[in-house]
């Protein structure tokens, strides 16, 4: 690996050295000021993801935890319903102002 | 149980209250409506009458102790809500998500009074920091409030992670999350096991990041900056009625996982109250500005009823009781009068008795409290934790050192009536206070002084 980095040839151009983001120009550095919506929508996203994570040890006990289980569990969507519909109510997701 | 359910259904209606509701004072009546049935509800099940049979697996169990903990942060809120709610409004804009906030403290608060699980100490922490993060941060254009909830932030997860990872020890020592697990055999119980190297270091990373809960020296660093930082209503709330129950959860950790290894953190527990009781009591002297004094008298507090978890016994258990609450009730109302102040410096309060005499007199009353004055709550509840940790009868010096540092703090207390009876100044002239607000404050002062004289109208609750 040592040989292969000191023999192999370099050719340096601006479009090799640039940040590699997903093929689009980039913009600025990372300290680049951005609207908050855009965290906002990320914040949310995980908090819906995560939801959706805890269905799948719930499914893997879906039989042993039976009609309790069954409850707990839809106790638990009805809670996250309710700031669902909370954020949407709020205008969280609106995008234009 | 029933304030826990309660609890957090109130706070999902204050959540959308903020959208249904347009009139501000209906959104206050609704929130003062809700912690009036959080108190009923709970003071029910007091007497046995449990609305919901959760199978909970022994991870909550509610006794006497946790009830009447929880019954007394309703109260604290009640009198809270009805005394500041309405200043909740200077805040910002979001009147009603602050309430729904609370009311998510206060599940949070039920949760850790009455643990039997390592894992629901930490789900009930978290729910009371993660609130109180935001309540900081409020005060979106203030600088200093955002770096308040910043630092808070920072620091608070920080320590909930050396939480995490002393539960983690634990575990791997007891090999369960509950924190007391009775012998199987009658044999076992007999034979006195050591405790492994890991159950002691898991207990002290927990001891750690309780102690930062609380705000005890050294763990206290964040406490002058954030209630300095975050809007004055949310710092009267969090200084109070959140510490009060920390500490409740505090004791009954201790209480339940580690007594029997009361020999190897007693020690530790000293030296922590000794220096909690000399930052704060020596640093508050030297503090211009009434709301960071506060700050740093309430770490001083703290090393007060850091004594009931040194002594951990009945006594003890007794003093935390009357403690969190003279406390509670004193602050509040000293800060309810501060955030009707434009200036929060001592000069700030200079002739208030002129301007204001019920609000300089009540507040005097409060402070009397605070400083430990015979007559008032605040004497009769020092007095109980001095005599709990006299009756360990080991490290009299620690007693010795904390009425030594009592006396230091009157200077501090006695500088606000100071500047309120003595110094002339005309303070806030536009300020106006509604007769209700003044009667309340009153009545908070008839109640401070009543507890100081018969502290068993609170203390019989513990037992009947």
């Amino acid at each position: 690996m040592v040989l292969t980095h000191l023999l192999g040839p370099k050719r340096k151009t601006t479009d090799k050295l640039q940040t590699f983001a997903s093929g689009i120009e980039t913009h600025g550095d990372a300290r680049h000021p951005m609207a908050i919506k855009y965290f906002l929508t990320a914040i949310l996203f995980v908090l819906f993801d995560v939801e959706v994570i805890f269905f799948y040890p719930y499914a893997v006990n879906f039989k042993g935890l039976g009609w309790e289980g069954f409850f707990a569990v839809l106790l638990f969507v009805a809670f996250f319903l309710c700031g669902f519909i909370y954020i949407i109510k709020k205008g969280a997701l609106k995008w234009e102002d | 149980m029933n304030a826990l359910l309660l609890s957090a259904l109130w706070g999902v209606v204050m959540m959308f209250s903020s959208f249904l509701v347009k009139e501000k004072s209906a959104i206050r009546n609704m929130a003062v409506a809700g912690l009036v049935l959080l108190l009923l509800v709970n003071i029910l099940e007091m007497n046995g009458k449990v609305f919901f049979d959760i199978n909970t697996r022994g991870m909550i169990y509610f006794d006497r102790f946790s009830l009447l903990f929880n019954s007394i942060a309703f109260i604290s809120t009640f009198i809270y809500f009805i005394l500041s709610a309405k200043d909740m409004e200077k805040v910002g804009d979001n009147y009603a998500e602050y309430f729904a906030l609370i009311f998510f403290i206060l599940c949070g608060i039920t949760l850790v009074t009455s643990f039997k699980s390592l894992l629901i100490l930490f789900l009930g922490i978290e729910i009371i920091s993660i609130p109180l993060y935001i309540l900081t941060g409020s005060d979106k254009r203030n600088l200093k409030s955002n770096e308040a909830a910043l630092k808070y932030f920072l620091m608070g997860s920080f320590s909930t992670g050396l939480m995490l990872m002393g539960i983690a020890l634990i575990y791997g020592a007891k090999g369960t999350f509950m924190t007391f697990v009775p012998p199987a055999t009658v044999k076992e119980a007999a034979q006195a096991t050591p405790a492994s190297a890991l159950l002691i270091a898991g207990m002290i990373l927990l001891l750690f990041s309780m102690s930062f809960k609380v705000s005890a020296a050294p763990f206290h660093f964040w406490t002058p900056d954030v209630y300095d930082g975050a809007p004055s209503v949310f710092t009267s709330f969090m200084a109070t009625i959140v510490k009060a129950a920390v500490f409740a959860s505090f004791i009954r950790l201790f209480n339940d996982a580690f007594g029997a290894e009361k020999s190897q953190w007693q020690l530790l527990v000293a030296i922590i109250t000794a220096a909690t009781l000399f930052i704060g009591n020596i640093t508050a002297v030297f503090q211009q500005s009434v709301k960071r004094m506060l700050a740093y008298s309430s770490i001083s507090q703290a090393g007060f009823m850091l004594f009931a978890l040194y002594a951990m016994n009945g006594d003890g258990k007794e003093g935390l009781i009357l403690y969190a609450t003279a406390y509670s009730l004193a602050t509040i109302g000293v800060f309810a009068v501060l955030i009707k102040l434009k200036d929060f410096s001592f000069e700030g309060f200079n002739g208030l008795s002129k301007n204001q005499p019920i609000l300089a007199a009540t507040t005097t009353i409060f402070l009397l409290s605070l400083a430990g004055i015979p007559l008032t709550a605040g004497f009769l509840s020092k007095f109980y934790m001095l005599k709990a940790a006299m009756e360990t009868g080991q490290n009299l010096w620690l007693v010795i050192f904390a009425v030594l540092m009592a006396a230091v703090s009157v200077y501090y207390y006695f500088r606000v009536i100071q500047a309120m009876y003595f110094k002339d100044g005309d303070v806030s002239p536009d300020l106006t206070v509604s007769p209700a607000f003044k009667t309340i404050l009153v009545f908070l002062a008839v109640l401070v002084i009543l507890l100081g004289i018969f502290p068993g109208l609170l203390l019989n609750w513990y037992y009947f």
